[in-house]
């Protein structure tokens, strides 16, 4: 955290405060918390893995699951599946072109750009994409730019498509891709790559052998982050997309609000869980081997 | 720091790319706040004549939006109050405790902000359904709490952790009660972080939509449900003035944030986007 960087370091005096003390009051103050998200976050969540696994009469079934994975419901899964891949390649592409380019800006231009960066983050994302909807209609900003420079193939259609959600929800990822990519680029020591051209190396080489292999932890986190926060998402994909580009929350929406399928909803709930889950589980995976391999580096 | 020397060329495609980009990312805003003041409501870009119709629309007294900004507004308290309660709670026991299961907590309060949302909003809705208390105002902000209590959490224990402890151990050791340095110490001093987790909850809250979609009934619809649903099925021009005031709110709000942490000294970034427990 950037405020105890710079504080000096804590020598601990410890007066009135006994360990014991100190941990009992933690203790206590941890209370609330804990108590509130077990029964607002994790007894609801397990409320919906139980009614994914309750048949109509009650008693066990996975009858919902088998649905949830064939036919018409399969093909929303794994359209899912392809626009977040697609979001997360596309905002790490565009997050890493701007933030290996605020990397080398001057403190003041890097300080603006980052601000158009954030900013966004913080209005609404039903706003945002409003925006684009406005932006990439049929005569919006864009189309009209391309037609009066006449670009073949002009007005482009743009909306109530795939392309039009891609734009849409990398736009909404790419405050976190941009973020954790200037987090690994900061920590890249700049001699190792000055060493690297002294030996005449060329930037390529520089660039593929030594740059991208210190910022691929990043480039990793990065991708699986807006890969899984794309999972649940579906502003986007229900306001700029047309019925192919219907996405799993959409259908809990649906089922939930119009049809009264809770069953199944709850089923699709629990598999977008458990495909967060994994791609959680594959970050904390990582971040564990490079924990180990620099323990291994820093011993011998 | 020690850098390759730039090129000429290198340095010219960064900076087109990245202004590309940036536009790219602030058009949208831009043509909304345009957009709003324009009389023909969405219709060509720039408007061809300004007025300030649609935003007098907006505040149209026992109109939609007007009923849904009050609902929005007193959810959005509740949820800072809640969050703030719980966020000063957690942090102290996270940040300055020796804290038994210190990890099992952390991960727990960091897991509503990975969770896919809409999972969280199905489950509060099965719970709150058979207790009939949809379209409550205090069951969405409960719900909303879920959500704003992580980021206010982890703004707090930035902030906590940015307080040189041994000020706290200097005055217990000249004779302080705990209350009195929590009072006159700490409370000062986390201030800024304090004010900085009430308007993120705030504005949280005021922004949900998957869990306020889930839990709302035809008479009480927040501000997003209503944005998201003029903007799905009816096409009502007003609905771009009340996105100006949402981007308005946005800005403002972060401004009076930067603002107060300038005026108490604080250095370094924010904490609110929960990117750095990952990397």
């Amino acid at each position: 955290m950037a405020g105890t960087a710079l504080a000096p370091t804590k020598v601990r005096v410890k007066t009135s405060a006994m360990p014991g003390h100190r941990s009992r009051i933690a203790l206590v103050n941890a209370v609330p918390v804990t108590v509130f998200l077990l029964v607002l976050f994790v007894y609801p969540i397990i409320g919906v893995l139980s009614l994914s696994l309750e048949g109509d009469t009650g008693g066990f079934t996975l009858h919902w699951y088998a649905d949830a994975l064939s036919g018409v419901n399969l093909s929303v899964l794994l359209s899912t599946l392809r626009i977040s891949a697609e979001t997360a390649v596309l905002s790490l592409l565009v997050g890493f072109v701007l933030a290996h380019a605020i990397a080398r800006m001057r403190p003041v231009f890097a300080a603006l750009a980052m601000l158009i960066v954030v900013v966004p983050h913080f209005i609404s994302a039903l706003v945002r994409t409003y925006g684009w909807i406005i932006m990439l209609g049929e005569h919006g900003l864009i189309n009209a730019l391309a037609t009066s420079v006449h670009a073949p193939g002009a007005p482009y259609s743009l909306l109530y498509n795939e392309i039009g959600v891609v734009i849409g929800t990398t736009s909404v990822m790419l405050p976190y891709t941009v973020l954790v990519l200037q987090g690994v680029m900061r920590g890249v020591d700049g001699r190792l790559l000055a060493a690297a051209a002294g030996f005449g190396a060329s930037r390529f080489t520089i660039f593929r052998r030594i740059y991208l292999p210190l910022v691929a932890p990043g480039i990793g986190t990065a991708g699986l982050l807006s890969f899984i926060l794309c999972l649940g998402y579906y502003i986007t994909p229900a306001l700029m997309g047309g019925n192919k580009q219907t996405v799993v929350a959409a259908l809990i929406d649906q089922q939930v609000m119009k049809q009264d399928q809770w069953n199944s909803a709850a089923a699709f709930g629990v598999i977008l869980l458990l495909l967060t889950f994994a791609g959680l589980g594959v970050l904390g995976l990582a971040k564990l081997r490079r924990k180990k391999a620099h323990a291994r580096r820093s011993s011998s | 720091m020690m850098e390759l020397p730039a090129t000429r060329a290198g340095h010219i495609g960064r900076a087109l790319s990245a202004t590309a980009i940036l536009l790219f990312l602030a058009m949208p805003i831009v043509i909304i706040l345009v957009t709003s003041f324009g009389a023909d409501g969405i219709g060509t870009f720039p408007p061809k004549e300004y007025s300030t119709h649609w935003y007098e629309q907006m505040a149209a007294p026992g109109g939609n939006w007007a009923t849904s900004i009050a609902l929005s507004s007193l959810v959005a308290a509740l949820t800072t109050v809640f969050s703030l309660i719980l966020g000063a709670t957690a942090a102290t026991a996270l940040a300055r405790g020796r804290l038994p299961l210190h990890t099992a907590v952390y991960g727990l309060v960091l897991a509503p902000l990975l969770i896919p949302q809409v999972v969280i909003a199905l489950g509060l809705f099965l719970f709150f359904e058979p207790a009939g208390m949809l379209g409550s105002p205090l069951a969405i902000a409960l719900g909303h709490t879920v959500l704003a209590a992580p980021i206010a959490i982890l703004i707090m224990i930035s902030t906590l952790r940015g307080i040189d402890e041994r000020l706290e151990d200097a005055a217990a050791s000249m004779g302080a009660s705990r209350m009195t340095i929590a009072r006159r110490i700490t409370f000062p001093l986390a201030t800024p972080g304090l004010i900085a987790a009430a308007v993120f909850s705030f504005i949280t809250s005021f922004d949900e939509f998957f869990i306020a979609q889930f839990m709302s009934t035809p008479d009480t619809r927040t501000l997003p449900v209503l944005v998201f649903n003029a903007l799905q099925f009816d096409v009502d021009p007003t609905v771009t003035a009340v996105s100006a005031v949402l981007i308005a709110l946005a800005v403002l709000a972060l401004a009076l944030v930067a603002l107060v942490r300038k005026l108490g000294g604080h250095r370094g970034g924010q904490n609110v986007l929960p990117v750095e427990p990952l990397t």
